[in-house]
């Protein structure tokens, strides 16, 4: 029964999604309410009918119903409670409906939001965003249906992928998938404004706080993506340059880059035509991305011709691409604007710059993702393009990019006079390069660190200059420390939720530079009772033990770690044994701490229990990453707090 | 992650060339310089980890070629030749800077000047221009104008 209920629902809201689109545009050409109405309708029922599939599905997973081919591949009678309702979104068809599910939860806030305000672009905005949950709601019909019925009904499922049994893999894709749907609403006021040829800043004010959500989702879920790749994969890194990982950062680059140029427009007029030619980018590389992980093309050229997913996906791609373009293509002539630039030394063309080296990340990720495609489709060779190449391109980028975040937001609008770039600059400058040379005759050789290290305390420089001088000036009009300070985030919010936003890169930046720099691994064998040294630890093996769990064969090592100072701790990583895998799974047993993690994976071992192969690491400063995410997650809250004037 | 094909036939080889390896005498090798051509190399049935990094058997076996060969004698360069040879262009995290490979490397940083030349040439026609004045709005003088600015970049700072 639940494959056809589910497929039935899905059909019914792929015609309301489709009905919608086209019932707001036709309102929206001919301003007939009644039509905006009935769609407004169609939006709130494919969110029922998409909520009911979800549920449906989860309720597929609860009861082991093997008749939904999507659960018999996807869970197992040993796969626990929590991992059969996550199990959801663990593969591709099942990641869609969350997709799906997503978008049209963002269709109803905006229905809620916007019903009664911005007249002339609801109906478009309306009409763009149903018009893409109908393609996903076409994906979720044809290509790649979730329901599908498989007979006959096994008496169990092959469960779900080991490595996706985690608590990373519940949060990291609703994360990152509440930041690639999130760009959808600042794309669809764009294409509304594109449409009513309202190309002035409205849309731009309307979607700012959007875009800052959208935004933060994508580098929360790329920072768990992080932490599960770092506590689950056991290799001891966080970030691999895969082509899934380049996906998703791809719309996260010129997001980044577009919440920045919106500032121009919004200040100074200009960048018009480029702020919507951004948000169009970033919507595409969502889809884009999707395409790319799911289309199984990254694995071959070949492997794009047999599922359909692939075609689906790029005809929606080009679609979108076309559609938008020639949007904006026909309304040039209202978008072109009387650029004005005073002097070099301004905010617009250090803003200019960001975009810039923004823009070329994203190029460079994009290139040297797509680059093995294209070396075999072109030559019939295959090729890898990893680390190496990513690391050599974008790490000076990424440092340039850090000295802009110090420049940007202080350096005058217009003309910045000699006084001004005195002012704020000259402190943090000789504070940022003082602390290269202490770092340096501190015995840090490594010049990329060197670097990093001055951008980092350069930029916090500015940002504390900055706001000392504003804490005083409100000081002086009479308020305490505490009322000054609170005042201060709470009136100019938008401006210091992105200066805390800009220390929470900070944080990540350093802890990138020092565990890139400062990690130590070795790998050995050892007898029992015998231990190896590393960066002050010595970890001693203690013995091996066998045990079955519920859907998995583990051995555990036991391990003691002791450190000089005479703490000790036992460790004990293992190796997981699935029946529906052909490798045995690594689990990892770490120490976090705020400078380093210990950090151990179980290797080889001798069946006895005699001898065992480790791989031994001392990350330093990983967990800066983490912490970079709170803090991004702080400056953000701040940043979209309601403006005073409405909240009074 | 299911290994496609080619992966699973990769691991198959690389038995065959384990096989193949002749007992060699064990002498130190430098671990860093290990670490360092297995930074370089993919591990085989991985999704996108290098030899050096991964906890996968199949590097650990791998990463022992490398000890292998090096002790053996042989040159880093003729280490990484082996492996080409073995698994083709691909076991190379990063195409080799030759032929059609050199694109990969020019392209973005071609890319990068296009867009600082563009921004540059941006940043020119916009200055050149002289300050457009609104249509409608009477004349303001130099002055008045000036303060204005000097005052919006005051509101700016603090």
């Amino acid at each position: 029964m639940t494959p056809e209920l589910g497929y039935a629902a899905t059909v019914v809201a792929f015609g309301l999604a489709l009905y919608g689109s086209i019932a707001s545009a036709v309102a929206g050409r001919t301003g007939r309410t009644a039509l905006v109405q009935s769609s407004e309708r169609a939006a709130v029922g494919v969110w029922i009918l998409v909520t009911g599939c979800m549920l449906l599905l989860v309720y597929a997973f609860l009861t082991f119903d093997f008749s939904v081919r999507y659960v018999a591949i996807n869970t197992n009678r040993g796969t626990p409670f929590y991992y059969r309702i996550t199990a959801l979104w663990g593969a591709l068809e099942g990641s869609i409906i969350l997709w799906t599910w997503m978008l049209a939860l963002y269709t109803l806030i905006v229905v809620v939001q916007y019903r009664r305000r911005h007249p002339e672009f609801y109906p478009w905005v309306l009409s763009a965003m149903m018009g893409i949950a109908a393609f996903f709601l076409l994906v979720m019909t044809i290509p790649a249906p979730p329901f599908e019925r498989l007979t006959p009904v096994p008496p169990d499922g092959r469960g779900l992928n080991p490595l996706l049994q985690d608590s990373g893999m519940i949060t990291h894709p609703v994360a990152l998938y509440l930041g690639f749907t999130g760009f959808t609403v600042p794309f669809a006021f764009a294409i509304a404004a594109l449409a009513t040829g309202r190309i002035g800043d409205e849309w731009i004010t309307i979607t700012r706080r959007w875009t800052v959500i959208a935004w933060y989702f994508l580098a929360l879920g790329l920072l768990i993506g992080g932490w599960w790749s770092y506590h689950v994969l056991g290799w001891g890194g966080y970030w691999a340059w895969d082509p899934v990982e380049n996906a998703a950062v791809l719309p996260w680059l010129t997001g980044t880059a577009l919440l920045h140029s919106v500032m121009i427009q919004e200040r100074r007029r200009m960048l018009k035509i480029w702020n919507l030619t951004l948000v169009i980018l970033t919507f595409s590389l969502t889809i884009f991305g999707t395409f790319l992980t799911r289309s199984g093309i990254i694995g071959s050229v070949h492997a794009f011709s047999q599922g359909s997913i692939g075609a689906f996906f790029l005809g929606f791609l080009a679609l979108v691409l076309l559609t938008s373009f020639s949007l904006l293509a026909w309304r040039m002539d209202r978008l072109k604007a009387q650029g004005e630039l005073d002097s070099i030394f301004s905010r617009e063309s250090v803003f200019l710059l960001n975009n810039v080296f923004l823009v070329a990340a994203a190029f460079t990720v994009f290139f040297g993702t797509i680059f093995p495609l294209l070396s075999e489709a072109v030559r019939g060779v295959k090729v890898s393009v990893g680390a190496p190449f990513f690391n050599l391109v974008n790490i000076p980028l990424f440092l340039g990019l850090l000295i802009l975040m110090g420049v940007g937001p202080l350096i005058a609008w217009r003309r910045a006079s000699a006084d001004n770039l005195r002012r704020n600059f000259l402190m943090p400058t000789a504070v940022g390069v003082a602390a290269a040379v202490i770092a340096r005759a501190l015995g840090i050789a490594n010049s990329l660190v060197l670097l990093c290290i001055a951008a980092v305390v350069f930029v916090t420089g500015t940002i504390v200059l900055d706001f000392l001088r504003a804490v005083r000036a409100r000081r002086r009009s009479g308020d305490g420390w505490a009322a000054a300070t609170l005042g201060l985030l709470r009136r100019q919010n938008r401006r210091y939720g992105g200066f805390v936003v800009h220390l929470g890169i900070l944080v990540v930046a350093l802890g990138v530079a020092g565990s890139n720099a400062w990690s130590l691994h070795t790998e050995t064998t050892l007898g029992r009772g015998e231990s190896v040294e590393l960066g002050g630890y010595r970890v001693r093996f203690d013995g091996l033990r066998a045990s079955e769990e519920s859907n998995h064969f583990k051995v555990t090592g036991t391990f003691t770690v002791s450190n000089g100072v005479g703490s000790r701790d036992v460790l004990y990583p293992a190796k997981k044994y699935y029946a529906q895998e052909q490798n045995p799974i690594a689990y990892v047993d770490y120490r976090l701490g705020l400078i380093e993690d210990v950090y151990l994976v179980l290797g080889d071992f001798a069946r006895d229990g005699s001898q065992a192969t480790i791989k031994l690491q001392v990350n330093r400063m990983v967990s800066w990453l983490w912490l970079g995410g709170l803090v991004l997650t702080l400056g953000t809250g701040l940043a979209i707090l309601p403006d005073r004037k409405k909240a009074a | 992650m299911s290994h496609p094909p080619l992966t699973r036939l990769a691991a198959a080889a690389l038995l065959v060339v384990m096989a193949a390896l002749p007992a060699l005498a064990a002498a130190p090798v430098n671990e860093d310089t290990v670490r360092e051509i297995g930074t370089e190399l993919r591990c085989v049935v991985c999704q996108n980890l290098s030899v050096a990094d991964s906890p996968s058997e199949t590097a650990n076996q791998m990463r022992a070629i490398i000890r292998e060969r090096l002790a053996a004698g042989e040159t880093p360069e003729q280490v990484k030749a082996y492996f080409v040879e073995k698994y083709g262009l691909w076991i190379l995290l990063s195409p080799p800077k030759q032929g059609f490979n050199l694109l990969v490397w020019i392209v973005p940083f071609v890319g990068l000047g296009l867009g600082l030349v563009l921004v540059a040439f941006t940043v020119r026609r916009w200055s050149r221009r002289p300050a457009a004045v609104p249509a409608g709005i009477p004349e303001m003088d130099a002055a008045t104008r000036d303060r204005i600015h000097r005052e919006m970049a005051d509101i700016d700072r603090s």
